[in-house]
């Protein structure tokens, strides 16, 4: 190679190198589940986060820079989430991230971007307690934008009984993180209306037999089931209790949503009912446009998204963070972190408008107000009357 | 008196599946004294196939139950076959002692993540062929496919058993059984009998794969612990006693049910497991096994 070619090409790798440099991309990381019985929640989640990404880069970024997501699958295993947790702060240096599908790894997981002074959006993870885990430090890095436990237990026995009026209630719970910490906060607020559960009872992912706890159930005169699980395992109780005759309503998380439980109980799922922030019914000009994006773009089954909670509060966390950005003027974390607890614009999301969702010491975006109780019929989520 | 006989009848229901797959464990171990432990992987893609065929998956159903069974029975046989000719005939070559226990695990892997990666990773209904509305006996519901899978269960152990009993190419088996040494100087090509007690024992897993989804979820993760809680069977039971698997899949099951709704549901896989730990301790060839001598 002569002098004069070895110059050009140092000349073109400088000229790259600079120019990479100017467009850098903003680098947001999106963790969460995309195999196993969580995945469509993971799925759909990543998937709004897509459209979301896409939408801001066609209108030009933000700050001038296009956003660039980074996604890694952690399986619904904490140690997965922890490992994920160092690559992207490490390796990758992502400005933030977002996602979490379950308690378990988002507890495990988040403490990483905490030290790193690295902003967490949970956009799906709905146990309380993760967003006071630091709450006791000056800077608390873990945003949500998702329905807490707390305010959906509180809707659920609400729904069960203040409106339904029904007097024994059940609890059956996964032993997950997710299942336990809701069983806990059901327990609480029934315990604040002097009521006491007639049964609690407790499974196992993937156990393929519920005849133990429905049995104590019914034996204990049971009215109603609350249930704190994921899809697989619901679809296993609502057709345990076609297999004992016994047939009583199902109210729960939100969960009861999730296409795995409505596709594996069938008929036996009808009229089973829970909180949701988001339901697949194009209600408004930008739902609308929402749902028929999302469909167009990832073609889902039967055009039903497999998630629609999970998908429409990851393209929220994307918009929300943008403005954070936006308004940062900067990626740093704590800057970002700044201008989340003080947002100025108001952010129109699909699942709400949000205006000033967060201060220094609320780092919850959803309140009961925007959370509506939906019921499944014949296949399909609709609002419940 | 109710609530005992529904969580014995969901108990033998259960048990009889995992009896089911500890027979599978035993026909290898007859034979080859190998044991496949992707067995619960060979439930799985036996269920898989079937849900292929009989369901709207990949465009059908092309077919009924009854006439999936044999298909899905030949496809077991094959897999089977494939599982022996890679994971297990070089083993046995080399007179390895361990060499078979990592290659069926491995493949057992492998199967599980084709079958993510052609059935998907989400669970699916398998539809049940029979009405699903329970039948009321003796005061408890029963499912009728609760009843099919008692009876199917029990019906491919006695056809695999009469055949072993009966015929001149179950008489192989039971000699390569017996003494394979012997049985390969009389002629008879123990090679071949390994291969096809694989077969068989890949068979009746696939066909319990078909009888057991309508009432479980089908999935790429099915198999796995079905495996697990029927290697727990096949040792309890002990892994040459035929009584032995069908008894102790009914303890094993009647177990869980019964200390589920006595005890807790949280500790019903417990008394099984203790249970498991006993025997090996007291009877290590298991509640009905012959002791065997191993000769050095």
């Amino acid at each position: 190679m002569n002098f004069k070619l070895k110059l050009l090409v140092a000349g073109l790798a400088l000229g790259f190198a600079a120019a990479s440099q100017a467009a850098d991309p903003i680098k947001i990381g999106v963790s969460g589940p995309f195999t196993g019985g969580s995945a469509p929640m993971g799925v759909s989640m990543r998937d709004g986060v897509k459209l979301a990404v896409a939408e801001i880069n066609a209108k030009g970024g933000v700050l001038g820079r296009q956003l660039q997501i980074i996604e890694r699958d952690d399986e619904a295993k904490n140690e997965r989430g922890v490992q994920i947790a160092q690559e992207l702060i490490n390796k990758e240096r992502v400005v933030a991230t977002v996602g979490y599908i379950n308690t378990g790894v988002a507890l495990a997981s988040q403490r990483f971007y905490q030290d790193a002074k690295i902003p967490v959006m949970n956009n799906v993870a709905t146990g309380s307690i993760i967003t006071k885990q630091f709450a006791d430090q000056p800077e608390n890095y873990i945003f949500r934008n998702s329905a807490s436990d707390q305010i959906q237990s509180q809707m659920i026995i609400k729904e069960a009984v203040d409106n339904r009026k029904f007097k024994k209630v059940a609890i059956l719970a996964d032993s997950t993180n997710y299942g336990q910490l809701g069983r806990e906060d059901l327990e609480k607020v029934l315990d604040k209306r002097g009521m006491k559960p007639v049964a609690v009872e407790k499974y196992n992912i993937k156990d393929v037999d519920m005849t133990a706890q429905l049995l104590k159930a019914k034996q204990a005169g049971a009215d109603v089931v609350l249930t704190y699980g994921i899809g697989p395992e619901l679809a296993q109780i609502a057709n345990g209790m076609e297999k004992l005759g016994w047939k009583v309503p199902l109210i729960g998380s939100w969960t009861l949503s999730m296409a795995n439980f409505i596709d594996n109980a069938g008929k036996n799922g009808n009229g089973t009912r829970m909180p949701q922030t988001f339901i697949q019914d194009a209600s408004t000009p930008k739902r609308k446009a929402f749902i028929d994006a999302y469909v167009k773009a990832y073609n889902p089954p039967q055009g039903r998204m497999p998630s629609p909670v999970s998908a429409a509060q990851g393209y929220d966390s994307i918009y929300l963070l943008a403005a954070a950005i936006k308004q940062a003027g900067s990626t740093e974390g704590p800057k970002v972190k700044a201008a989340l607890e003080n947002l100025n614009e108001k952010v129109e999301g699909v699942v709400t408008s949000y205006s000033k969702p967060y201060s220094k010491d609320d780092h919850e975006a959803i309140t009961a107000d925007v959370t509506v109780f939906g019921e499944v019929k014949d296949g399909k989520v609709v609002q419940a009357k | 008196m109710e609530i005992l006989l529904q969580l014995v009848f969901s108990g033998v229901a259960l048990g009889m599946i995992y009896a089911v797959i500890a027979f599978g464990y035993q026909l290898t171990f007859a034979t080859s004294g190998t044991l496949n432990f992707g067995q619960g992987e060979s439930l799985m893609l036996g269920a898989l196939v079937g849900l292929s065929l009989v369901g709207t998956i990949h465009g059908g159903p092309y077919m009924g139950y009854l006439l999936m069974i044999p298909l899905v029975i030949v496809f077991g046989a094959l897999q089977g076959m494939l599982v022996e000719w890679i994971g297990v005939r070089p083993a046995i070559k080399i007179k390895s002692e361990f060499g078979w226990i990592m290659s069926t695990i491995a493949l057992a892997i492998i199967f599980k993540n084709v079958a993510e990666n052609i059935w998907g990773k989400d669970d699916l209904t398998f539809p049940s062929p029979l009405d699903s509305a329970p039948i009321q006996i003796l005061g408890a519901n029963v499912q009728p496919m609760q009843v099919a899978v008692v009876v199917g269960a029990l019906a491919i152990m006695a056809v695999v058993e009469l055949f072993n009993r009966k015929s001149i190419y179950g008489k192989a088996v039971v000699a390569t059984a017996n003494d394979r040494d012997a049985a390969g100087l009389m002629g008879i090509n123990t090679g071949m009998v390994i291969t096809f007690s694989y077969a068989l024992s890949s068979a009746v897993a696939a066909f319990a794969g078909v009888l057991v989804a309508p009432l479980t979820l089908t999935g790429a993760t099915m198999g796995a612990s079905l495996g697990l809680k029927a290697f727990a069977v096949a040792i309890i039971g002990g892994l040459t006693s035929g009584v032995g698997v069908i008894v102790g899949g009914l303890i094993l099951g009647i177990a869980e049910t019964t200390t589920g709704y006595y005890v807790s549901t949280g500790y019903k896989e417990v008394p099984g497991l203790l249970l498991l730990l006993l025997v090996l301790a007291v009877k290590p060839s298991g509640l009905f096994g012959k002791a065997a001598i191993k000769k050095v």
